[in-house]
């Protein structure tokens, strides 16, 4: 079998090729597509249960864009993405909501921001600010709010109360529009 | 509006191909000693990168998407940015011979950069829409010439001092690359 | 048996990827921030360089030489895009982790280098000792980097979940500049010169 040079055959190698890696990824996709569904849905529910701890297993209402989470088939309230521009990067924040719409809590997700200063969002004693507030709340005390910034931190700080109380109002809006 | 000059500059500041995302960095090393041979590969990686989102965009979202082949985004991509490349070598090469000189062996080599190919995944996970894409697109590489102009004036005067024997050349390069990526950080908390 | 050996050798410290050959830099500097990863990625790289070295000397007298590189290529993206599939569904934490970087190792220019400049002219058997070689060599490359970079950047030392120790005083006060990008550039460049200051000489 030679290697010829000139004429089809390399364009007819390269094809072929080609179609062997389709057909080996095509056949890996098969293997690892519900992995990977299970994977995420993990994810989604180790996020969910740092929020509602009593929590056995979750829907997703898609039309709204919403996380139920559910203990013995009862939901325990509501749970949704925000996101919002920090000092460096866009930040996640999950926002948990109880049956009468309350804030329950919330988590950061996903931060970029500054080790030592902006990162500190994510400890607990900024977050623990938040269960419980109304949402007229929910902005910087210096700003006739509740919640603290952190210290040298503003921007980051403020970022995160912005997007939680639009995402909750965002929320509870398109809620209304519905019932 | 405002948001794609967010985009551009996050991408070529904040979030700086090189300094930030370790893209890019083989021809950042090697190509970064002569401030010509820096401006050339910057301009053509600028060039890559740009029309390789154009191309690669519309495919994923056309092409991959409706048929379930994402999984296959990687070989297409990298087979796109391929052939693109040598389309623009040959292009360069037929209408401007002088320009195909100067950008010399660059070319070929942006295939293997990890920048274009960083790029092309990006804008797919960021969800860009098509502009937010081509805008991210020259933010990276605009970016990405601005550090290697950077990069090789400050190494054009280092080959003139004396660091230890040790750090001559690449060591002394990676530490001037730390104090360029310090300097950067002083653009996070621009994009608000 | 002789080749094999010295070729298995020779990725290891002579020719070591990121130290000599100052290649694939990128995936070693972005990702070596905690044991974990480095532990990872060189496994998922090992694992893509022994296959693509493998299948291209396997296939090295039938290959056009026209369409080389594309096939090569083609190559190593299928196995790549494998692993980050395996990956995302078997150790979705590490997939996480490493992100983008696992795909990105279809350009980095080690495999693709030694596909071109060994496996394509080298004995099957020559090919699986150059790539467990070079494998190795970027494994402790990458090891090593992100040993310091966990330590001074966190103070502790983890791996796989479990907490191996942490370094007295730096615990509470790390200097967390070890783990941005900047820090990555001043471990690699000082490691660098002090290779150099001990007589081994780099590629330039």
């Amino acid at each position: 079998m030679g290697t010829r040079t000139n004429g089809f055959f390399p364009v007819i190698f390269l094809t072929l090729i080609v179609f062997i890696s389709v057909a080996a990824l095509t056949l890996t996709d098969a293997i690892t597509k519900d992995k990977i569904e299970l994977a995420k849905e993990d994810e989604i529910a180790r996020m969910l249960i740092t929020l509602f701890p009593q929590m056995d297993g979750f829907t997703y209402d898609e039309q709204n864009d919403l996380y139920i989470p559910l203990a013995e088939q009862q939901p325990l309230g509501h749970a949704f993405m925000a996101e919002q521009s920090g000092y460096s990067g866009v930040i996640s924040i999950l926002v948990g909501l109880e049956p009468d719409t309350t804030l329950r809590g919330i988590r950061i997700i996903f931060q970029q921001e500054t080790p030592g200063l902006g990162a500190k969002i994510v400890e607990s004693f900024f977050l623990q600010q938040f269960p419980g507030l109304a949402v007229d709340d929910i902005k910087l005390t210096k700003e006739g709010g509740k919640v603290d910034a952190i210290t040298g931190a503003t921007t980051s700080s403020s970022a995160v109360v912005e997007g939680v109380r639009k995402a909750i109002l965002d929320k509870l809006n398109q809620l209304g529009r519905e019932t | 509006m405002s948001n794609l000059i967010d985009i551009f500059f996050g991408m070529a500041l904040v979030n700086n191909l090189v300094l930030v995302k370790f893209l890019g960095l083989c021809p950042f090393f090697g190509v970064s000693k002569k401030l010509g041979s820096a401006l050339s590969m910057g301009v053509a990686v600028l060039l890559v990168i740009v029309v390789a989102s154009a191309v690669t965009w519309p495919i994923f979202h056309f092409l991959l998407v409706p048929y379930g082949a994402e999984f296959m985004r990687t070989v297409i991509f990298i087979l796109v940015i391929a052939s693109l490349v040598q389309i623009i070598e040959m292009t360069i090469k037929r209408t401007n011979l002088t320009l195909y000189n100067a950008l010399g062996i660059y070319l070929p080599l942006i295939t293997t950069n990890c920048a274009v190919l960083g790029i092309t995944f990006i804008n797919i996970d960021q969800a860009y829409t098509f502009s937010e894409s081509i805008i991210a697109a020259l933010g990276a590489g605009a970016g990405f010439t601005l550090v290697l102009i950077i990069m090789s004036g400050i190494r054009e005067r280092l080959d003139m001092a004396d660091p230890p024997l040790a750090f001559k050349g690449t060591p002394i390069a990676f530490i001037t690359a730390m104090f360029l990526g310090l300097c950067f950080l002083a653009f996070r908390g621009i994009i608000r | 048996m002789h080749s094999f050996t010295k070729n298995f050798l020779r990725g290891i410290i002579r020719s070591n990827p990121t130290f000599i050959l100052l290649l694939g830099l990128c995936p070693t500097l972005a990702v070596s921030t905690s044991l974990d990863n480095a532990v990872g990625m060189s496994v998922a790289f090992t694992c893509v360089l022994l296959a693509s070295n493998i299948i291209i000397s396997l296939i090295r007298n039938h290959v056009p030489v026209r369409v080389r590189i594309p096939v090569f290529i083609v190559i190593i993206a299928t196995l790549v895009t494998i692993v980050d599939l395996m990956l995302q569904g078997f150790i979705p934490a590490l997939s996480k982790s490493l992100g983008m970087y696992i795909p990105l190792i279809v350009v980095n220019c080690i495999i693709l280098g030694r596909a071109e400049a060994f496996a394509s002219k080298n004995s099957t058997t020559n090919s699986i000792a150059d790539a467990l070689g070079i494998g190795i060599g970027f494994a402790w490359a990458m090891i090593l980097i992100s040993l310091i970079r966990q330590l001074l950047g966190t103070g502790k030392l983890d791996l796989f979940g479990r907490h191996l120790f942490t370094v007295p005083g730096l615990g509470d006060n790390p200097v967390a500049i070890f783990l941005l990008p900047m820090g990555a550039f001043f471990v690699i460049g000082v490691l660098l010169a002090l290779f150099r200051w001990m007589g081994v000489s780099t590629g330039e």
